[in-house]
């Protein structure tokens, strides 16, 4: 379902906006909410990791992860925390792109839990939190993820 | 000074982006005239120039996406970094109690950021001194005035300000910002926007305080920032604009100046082409315009003493690829002629005086002889009824 020459195909591309100036585990929050984006990117910074906050289509019309230009926080980010709410397909689109291009990169959706059939295709295999999620909960459920990831690393290593 | 990079790649970036530019010019320079140069020079500028234009363009249309980032926190889960920037309100009372307050705050850790707000003109000039010394002394005076001197530290930036408050992220890393400007920009201090584009670019809470003098802090309202904000777009636009046309002008003066230097250059081509020729002509021997001569027949006296045909003169000099005219007068009753089929000559001479023009299109010495039937061994002999015809 999700190709590995559509995540390469993407490294190819320009990337937008500015890349991460951190080199720190990186968490992409995407919230259509500046106030709630910041709580979790507050949360997240005191747990330890560089934070891009972005507030999805509904900031900038249409998000350059689903256009040929790619999107540099993405395209870095060692895990995404995705809270666009996905009622709108533009939101639904984004997180298709999220997945069809970085197949590899840990994904925390809150969701709604009387999600469509459309909607619990695509979060298959994500993890999910139902919405609306606490900080601490995103907090909690990106450091499990990110503690999973690395215990794989080192497995894998 | 400080160094207008702000990373070692960045300056390492310049630095190869710089020999990129410089060596196709120098190339051009070595290889080629020198207007070449200079418009290999003016290519490279234009595509800088309209790379620059481009992206100045994309900051204005407000391409840029709204993400922000924030570096991890440093220090204890507990410890609080509060990065307060100011200018010209850093000597408000109001702010300084609010900073007071938070170096009362148990963790908490307060940067007085001062942008120095150096011009271009100063920076030019290099007033640079004066500028930063002010700025020293009024942060020294806020920081005794605060005291908490272990938990209340003071910076001095020289950069423009929403870069220091960048590079503040990467030294100090602020869980919040707060900016203090006045309701309107003043002419030595911050811009209101600042607080906007700060806030827009960093995923941490910023508060933009605002002071007049004897007056307690105020937050602007979201109409006041979008006021700031579209303020600030317009003086960008206009800003943009003048730029612009001083860049047309600059580039239209440069595109004159080669196009000078290329017709000066030209010319000069021209005059050295022209002087050589003259010296070249000057070298030759002299050619008549035109030349009078006489076919008699048995007019000269041959060596073994008998009288033979002649033309009067058998040698000509000519200019190749000139015609030259030949006056001759043919005393004779019969037909002669001057005939060189190496040099595509062949006149015939006719009784009477007519005019005639020789022409030889390629240098050389070609020999001419009478092809009529007349005194055979004059026919034969140069200096009678053959010669020299020499084209120069």
């Amino acid at each position: 379902m999700f190709s590995r020459e559509s995540a390469a195909q993407a490294q190819r591309v320009g990337l937008n906006p500015q890349p991460w100036r951190w080199s720190h585990p990186r968490v992409l929050v995407e919230h259509p909410d500046e106030a709630a984006g910041l709580a979790i990117a507050s949360g997240l910074r005191f747990a330890g990791y560089a934070v891009a906050v972005c507030p999805g289509p509904a900031g900038h019309g249409r998000c350059p992860l689903t256009g040929p230009a790619g999107c540099a926080p993405a395209h870095d980010a060692d895990l995404v925390v995705s809270s666009l709410g996905y009622e709108h397909e533009a939101a639904r689109e984004v997180l298709r792109e999220l997945r069809t291009r970085y197949p590899d990169t840990p994904l925390v959706v809150e969701a709604p839990s009387d999600a469509d059939a459309g909607l619990r295709e695509l979060l298959g295999g994500c993890h999910q939190l139902p919405a609306p999620a606490t900080p601490e909960q995103i907090v909690a459920a990106v450091q499990g993820l990110s503690g999973q990831a690395a215990e794989e690393g080192t497995g894998g290593a | 000074m400080r160094s207008p990079f702000h990373s070692e790649q960045e300056a390492f970036r310049f630095v190869v982006l710089v020999i990129v530019a410089v060596l196709p010019v120098a190339l051009a320079a070595v290889l080629g005239p020198a207007w070449l140069a200079f418009v290999v020079l003016a290519v490279i500028l234009g595509a800088v120039a309209v790379r620059v234009a481009l992206s100045r363009m994309r900051k204005l249309r407000d391409v840029e996406l709204p993400v922000k980032m924030a570096p991890p926190h440093v220090g204890s889960a507990a410890e609080r970094r509060v990065l307060v920037v100011a200018n010209d309100t850093l000597g408000e009372e109001a702010l300084l109690c609010e900073v007071e307050r938070l170096a009362c705050v148990p963790r908490t850790h307060v940067l007085l950021l001062v942008p120095a707000l150096i011009s271009p003109g100063a920076r030019l000039t290099g007033a640079v001194d004066g500028v930063l010394d002010q700025a020293r002394v009024c942060l020294k005076t806020a920081l005794d005035r605060v005291g908490h001197q272990l938990v209340v530290a003071g910076e001095i930036s020289e950069a423009d300000p929403l870069q220091a408050v960048e590079d503040t992220f990467a030294t100090f890393v602020p869980d919040e910002v707060i900016v203090s400007t006045g309701w309107e920009r003043a002419a030595s201090g911050l811009e209101p926007r600042l607080a906007g584009l700060v806030r827009e670019r960093f995923a941490v809470p910023v508060r933009h305080l605002v002071f007049e003098p004897g007056a307690a802090a105020q937050e602007p309202d979201r109409e006041t920032e979008a006021r700031y904000r579209r303020e600030s777009g317009q003086a960008a636009a206009r800003n943009f604009a003048l730029k612009a046309l001083v860049g047309v002008g600059i580039a239209a003066a440069l595109l004159m100046s080669m196009v000078a230097l290329v017709q000066s250059s030209e010319r000069d081509e021209a005059r050295a082409a022209s002087q050589a020729a003259v010296e070249q002509a000057s070298a030759l021997p002299p050619v008549a315009k035109l030349v009078v001569l006489k076919v008699i027949p048995e007019g000269k006296l041959g060596p073994e003493g008998e009288k033979h045909d002649e033309f009067t003169q058998t040698e000509f000099t000519v200019r190749a690829g000139q015609p030259q005219e030949l006056r001759i007068d043919n005393t004779d009753t019969v037909p002669h002629s001057i005939t060189a089929p190496e040099a595509g000559v062949n006149i015939v001479v006719m009784p009477g005086t007519h005019t005639y023009t020789l022409l030889v299109k390629q240098p050389g010495r070609f020999l001419w002889f009478c092809t009529f039937r007349c005194d055979e061994w004059a026919m034969e002999h140069p200096g009678y009824m053959s010669g020299y015809i020499t084209a120069s």
